[in-house]
């Protein structure tokens, strides 16, 4: 009897209408972790190379890790996975909430999908049993009309969902799955891989027990846990503001991304903001399963035109960046609207955010007309402009059935010198942080997997001076400078990578976990080992986390990605032409210096591939042959 | 006591001469802020000599703290 985890996965073919459940071996658990490796591990061993990311050869997984669902704060995220139709390479991406718990409770440790229902589905997991339900009166429903419909249809109010919208039912690449209406695997189009398998939703409850090997140490892990949350400044500030406390700090910092990537400070911020947004539209504190931290914000608000409901989520930072600073709209009321209509119709709010400035910025130049938007102006500032955009987005309507796309085949699909103004990383649209400003985060941007990611490593510029200290236990050393691009900043985001690597790995939130907030390295691997039983070390959580990093890479190169791809947009070549960091730029033979350098460390040839070295280091026999 | 302050980002406009601040033998952290002029708000790192502090930690003479803004995450 395994610790933390059921030793269960469930493979489920919808094409056949069949379902069977595998039993992986201890050490296959032990090597792999969860999250990320679970999904590499199956993309590598059976997607054929160079299939239609949204064709039903594609493979979705959704995984937990092995302590996902154990009770301490920040344990419950899962990571849903597949080949991204929005890069063509290897996507993840997590969210926290209650899913993932109950998925554990109801007895296994992750779901892989296959093939493509012949017509519209749902999946219904309790306790172990698994049900293939028709979802006929479901699609075409938001999120929360699906939510709504499947508490009635399984009379059970306490099930946890996660869904798509219409906009994964009509394949915008950049489409979400959500859970709860308020927890988002927001980046690399996985609602669209949901779409194309005519999968709508999988509900699930659980009524088990997760045993934890020693369950003592668990619970006064948990109490110290708890307890420091309540007055370790990190934390103390995401509970008090969640991530709108951070918006003030990016724009004096200068790197606040203002009207697509043009400049970093946003004039009208301070009205997004907190403390402005707790003095309008903030409702109250929600949070994750278990989770002491309650950075997630509910809004509420009586507007004619913008109205906000509680249930649906509140805007964080990135939605703030994405439709406030990012289109230059300084209406909150507008942009958290915006943001519920991204939620309820299943919009990743960062692409979103990203695709409608880069039609603002093409119908500024000329580039669209009023020909292409009915007639409509798209303007910088325009709140409605943004909010009937996104409409036309969830609904593939005119201008938008084409941004629909992404920037990049949207761009190149509109033509007259679009592409210029159409930034993204192996094809995913950019979150919303100035690389100008810190260059540690720029590096994890062109470096991560599934394209701009900014969680990829830890921020810059919290390691400067004694910060540096938190990374001690890594062997780093050395207080880090926001702006350098030398070596020391690679070693940096080498280290920092690593470190953010294991949250990713064992699907544990960055806001309670190493190295910022309130769980030390020494601490994490006690909870590891009081969960499963096992004697890790910071050593093999390293490892686990690098091996994550190498099978991905290792996917995306036999896709046929190149050191081309491993690159940045070319507003941060050139100099930010004003606040905090005016004439700051990054010199593009300095920043292709130190991606080789980063091969280097790695362990990978110059062309970017992991050698045999580094896979039998990692123990990838199995990869040697690509 | 004396107490050296090593601030960054937006929070430098407030570094005091010579970075140092004279404080009152018992103060705390939160002393030290008001003394600054900065909010607790405006805090997401706090260093105590290289180690994680708190807001309500008192202060020894001779201490370093550090304070940066929190402008990472997202």
């Amino acid at each position: 009897m395994p610790f933390g985890y059921n030793g269960k996965i469930l493979h489920v073919d919808l094409t056949r209408e069949a379902w069977n459940v595998e039993e992986p071996d201890e050490k296959w658990y032990r090597t792999y972790m969860g999250g990320s490796n679970f999904i590499s591990h199956y993309l590598l061993k059976e997607l054929p190379v160079g299939i239609d990311p949204l064709s039903k050869e594609n493979i979705l997984v959704f995984a937990c890790s092995v302590v996902t669902g154990a009770p301490l704060s920040g344990f419950n995220r899962y990571t849903i996975g597949a080949k991204s139709p929005l890069t063509g390479g290897f996507a993840e991406t997590e969210a926290g909430g209650y899913w993932a718990p109950e998925l554990k409770f109801a007895g296994f440790d992750a779901v892989i999908v296959r093939g493509r229902a012949p017509k519209p589905v749902y999946l219904w997991i309790k306790d172990g049993a698994v049900e293939i339900r028709d979802a006929a009166g479901l699609w075409g429903l938001d999120n929360w009309q699906t939510q709504e419909h499947l508490e009635r249809e399984l009379e059970d109010t306490r099930i946890r969902v996660v869904s798509i919208g219409p906009a994964g039912e009509r394949l915008v690449r950049y489409a979400c799955v959500q859970n709860d209406l308020e927890h988002y695997n927001g980046r690399t189009g996985m609602g669209a891989v949901m779409g194309s398998k005519n999968l709508k939703a999988i509900a699930v409850r659980g009524t088990q027990k997760l045993q934890m090997a020693d369950p003592e140490k668990v619970k006064e892990i948990g109490r110290w846990h708890n307890e420091r949350i309540k007055t370790h400044p990190p934390n103390v500030g995401l509970t008090k503001f969640g991530t709108t406390g951070l918006v003030k700090g990016i724009n004096d910092g200068g790197f606040l991304p203002t009207r697509n990537f043009k400049e970093g400070v946003f004039e009208g911020a301070d009205k997004l903001a907190a403390p402005a947004y707790h003095e309008t539209i903030f409702h109250s504190n929600s949070t994750c399963w278990a989770c002491a931290v309650r950075c997630k914000r509910r809004v509420e608000l009586a507007h004619d035109k913008y109205p906000l409901d509680k249930r649906f989520g509140g805007a964080e930072y990135e939605s703030l960046a994405a439709l406030g600073s990012m289109l230059a709209i300084d209406n909150l009321p507008a942009v958290a609207r915006g943001n519920q209509i991204c939620n309820l119709q299943g919009l990743d709010v960062v692409s979103t955010g990203a695709v409608v400035a880069f039609a603002m910025e093409c119908f500024e130049n000329g580039i669209l007309t009023e020909k292409d938007t009915d007639g409509r102006t798209l303007r910088y500032g325009d709140a409605d402009a943004m909010i009937w955009l996104i409409e036309q987005i969830a609904a593939r309507s005119g201008l938008g059935d084409v941004l629909a796309l992404g920037v990049k085949r949207a761009s190149e699909k509109i033509g007259r010198g679009a592409e210029q103004y159409a930034f993204h990383i192996k094809g995913q649209e950019l979150a919303f942080h100035d690389g100008r400003g810190k260059t540690g985060m720029a590096l994890g941007f062109a470096l991560s997997p599934t394209g701009a990611d900014h969680i990829e490593t830890p921020h810059d510029v919290a390691f400067q001076g004694d910060g540096v200290s938190k990374l001690f236990p890594m062997g780093l050393f050395d207080p880090v400078e926001p702006l350098k691009t030398d070596a020391a900043k690679m070693r940096f985001f080498y280290i920092g990578q690593k470190a953010w690597g294991i949250n990713n790995v064992l699907n544990l939130c960055n806001f309670v976990s190493v190295p910022i907030h309130a769980m030390t390295f020494g601490r994490l691997v006690e909870a590891v080992n009081a969960i499963t039983g096992w004697d890790v070390s910071l050593y093999e959580l390293v490892n686990a986390a690098e091996r994550s990093n190498v099978m991905a890479r290792v996917f995306n190169n036999r896709e046929g990605f190149t050191p081309k791809d491993d690159t940045l947009i070319s507003r941060w070549f050139e100099e930010m032409p004003s606040g905090p960091l005016k004439g700051k730029r990054i010199d593009p033979e300095v920043f292709r210096d130190l991606v080789q350098l980063y091969y280097d460390m790695s362990g990978w040839d110059a062309q970017g591939r992991p050698t045999r070295g580094k896979l039998v280091e990692l123990g990838l026999y199995w990869l040697l042959e690509n | 006591m004396d107490v050296e302050v090593r601030l960054f980002e937006s929070l430098k406009k407030h570094l005091p001469e010579g970075g140092k601040v004279q404080l009152a033998e018992g103060s705390r952290v939160s002393d030290l802020l008001t003394a600054l002029g900065i909010s607790t708000d405006d805090v997401g790192i706090l260093m105590i000599n290289r180690m994680d502090g708190r807001f309500d930690q008192l202060i020894q003479n001779g201490d370093v703290v550090t304070l940066i803004p929190p402008i990472g995450g997202g």
